[in-house]
């Protein structure tokens, strides 16, 4: 092999370790914040792999969603909920040992089906140097092959998961006001809807 | 982490140009990162120089005289002495997270540093989805204060995180859409083609005004985004006693301070090559003799002149306006600045569609 190569399976195994570590660490700390750091460690990793498969776009739009926006607001989340709450109980025993086996049964299942397919490489392509671009035209592709609908369909979904968020997150006081304005609306209110 | 992005980088380059074995290899990043680092905590103790120097500008003093000729060392000074303070961890403090808080701060620092194209040759890393990694590296940063005022474990850290996360949250949505209207008009993510791009004429010229509220939105953004006067909220000395740093001191608190001017410089950096034309010289279009004069002053001087100007448009503003309220720091980012945002895309999307530049491409 040469050093180009070394590097890259010294920085594949490096970044793989790294990532095996965070990603226990994110399932199985009690501190919740840790275990988001955790999560954050792993999607970076993620993003170098990326990087090592060439797809350099796809591993900084990896770091821009996933570790500067989701991770973010999952850290701002937990910091806005009741600190108090800072050690995660011990769940169950019966829980614990119903997970193991469903882990275990799922770690059998994928090593299978990894082992039992062949991965044929159908072509050994250089990565285009402006996949940016490439991506665009891809997206908003309108022969019939583009991802546009896709696209609009999950920014639906985005926003009626929003709309739940706070409909849930509605003080239920709120929600009884709303749902019969006439008893607890000011007279004025109401002197202004009937005029 | 993501620093192997830039470390694989490094290496390719290395092991491409050099062929010289794996410890070659080695060597070459261990020079490269060490280099970095240098400039860094150099770039950092000029930087706060000069921001003491600027305030007593402002303020009608002296600002540091004694350490050197006009206080030319007195941040050497204070770098020591941070080096060798006692490191204070809080009791009840989370300690994993309280170590990793400045590191991640510093890391992302780092990380947006080396793509900063100073020159044709003094360019570390030349990514070809520059703009991208700028924003997506700075998520790090918020994630080490956020971490950071959690982990200390003290009512004003966290409160100052919080104001940290909130106004990051916001005012990144602003930034990255100006961030947009520089790609859309340079036509590339990759930093020396945008700076290629403004060969004939910058950007902030040639895109009418587009441009120029781009540039000024993202000059009020970014200092939003790096906690800066203004927008100091998260650290506002008379309500938190110092925010998300509180309880750092010694190097943990020196990497937090040294990552906040370093990301100043970075932000004006990213300016300066975006709108401002990097290391192009300042030409105009059929005065021959007015250019080639202008062309013998090398890049990396107009570069840090740009820079040297937009930091102490920044500096000025910081010594001139007093801080805003939390409400207030709202209402400007959803209520003006994002709505202008949006609207400044739509219109650059236009103008670049029916090639309305000022200043042709290729006259």
């Amino acid at each position: 092999m040469t050093t180009a190569d070394w590097t890259v399976t010294l920085i594949f195994y490096l970044l793989g370790g790294i990532a095996l570590i965070a990603s226990i660490v994110a399932v199985a700390s009690k501190r919740i914040l840790r275990a988001a750091v955790g999560l954050a460690v792993t999607l970076a990793c993620t993003a170098g792999f990326y990087v090592l498969l060439g797809y350099d776009f796809l591993a900084g739009v990896q770091l821009l969603v996933y570790v500067g926006g989701i991770v973010v607001l999952i850290v701002y989340a937990i910091m806005l909920t009741s600190s108090m709450e800072y050690f995660e109980t011990r769940s169950p025993t019966q829980r614990r040992i119903i997970g193991a086996i469903v882990a275990a049964i799922f770690l059998v299942v994928t090593v299978a089906a990894f082992r039992a397919s062949e991965f044929t490489v159908t072509a050994m392509t250089v990565p285009p140097s402006d996949i940016a671009a490439g991506v665009g035209r891809l997206l908003l592709d309108q022969s019939g092959a583009g991802y546009l609908l896709p696209f609009e369909v999950i920014s639906l979904l985005l926003l009626a998961s929003v709309l739940g968020g706070v409909v849930i997150a509605r003080s239920p006081k709120a929600a009884a006001a709303d749902a019969s304005p006439d008893i607890h609306a000011p007279h004025g209110t109401q002197v202004e809807e009937t005029s | 982490m993501s620093a192997a992005i830039v470390l694989l980088t490094l290496a390719e380059r290395a092991a491409a140009s050099l062929e010289v074995g794996i410890w070659g290899t080695a060597a070459w990043l261990a020079v490269a990162i060490v280099a970095a680092i240098g400039s860094m905590s150099l770039l950092g103790m000029a930087l706060v120089l000069i921001e003491r120097k600027v305030a007593a500008r402002f303020q009608s003093r002296l600002g540091p005289m004694r350490v050197g000729p006009h206080g030319l060392f007195q941040t050497v000074a204070d770098s020591i002495k941070l080096l060798i303070k006692e490191d204070i961890i809080p009791e009840q403090a989370d300690r994993i997270l309280f170590f990793l808080a400045p590191t991640f701060s510093l890391i992302a620092t780092l990380l947006a540093l080396v793509i900063v194209p100073v020159s044709p040759t003094l360019h570390l890393v030349d990514l070809n989805i520059g703009v991208v990694f700028f924003a997506a590296v700075s998520g790090f940063g918020v994630l080490g204060i956020l971490l950071g005022g959690w982990s200390s474990n003290n009512k004003w850290s966290l409160l100052g995180a919080m104001r940290a996360g909130a106004q990051f949250i916001s005012y990144e949505l602003s930034l990255t859409l100006c961030l947009i209207v520089a790609v859309l008009f340079a036509g590339s993510l990759q930093l020396s083609e945008v700076v290629a791009s403004q060969a004939d004429g910058w950007w902030i010229w040639r895109g009418h005004v587009v441009t120029i509220v781009a540039f000024v939105v993202f000059i009020i953004a970014s200092t939003a985004e790096l906690n800066r006067p203004p927008f100091d909220l998260p650290e506002a000395e008379s309500e938190l006693t110092g925010g998300f740093h509180t309880e750092f001191s010694g190097l943990r608190f020196a990497f937090f301070f040294l990552a906040e001017f370093i990301n100043m410089f970075v932000a004006s950096a990213l300016a300066a090559t975006l709108f401002l034309g990097g290391w192009m010289p300042f030409q105009v279009g059929g005065w021959d003799t007015f250019n080639s004069v202008m062309a013998i002053i090398p890049g990396p001087i107009w570069f840090a002149g740009k820079v040297a100007v937009i930091i102490f448009i920044s500096m000025w503003v910081r010594w001139t306006f007093p801080r805003l309220r939390v409400d207030q720091l709202m209402r400007l980012e959803w209520k003006f600045l994002l709505p202008i945002g949006i609207a400044n895309v739509l219109i650059a999307a236009v103008i670049i569609l029916s090639g309305l530049y000022f200043f042709p491409v290729g006259n």
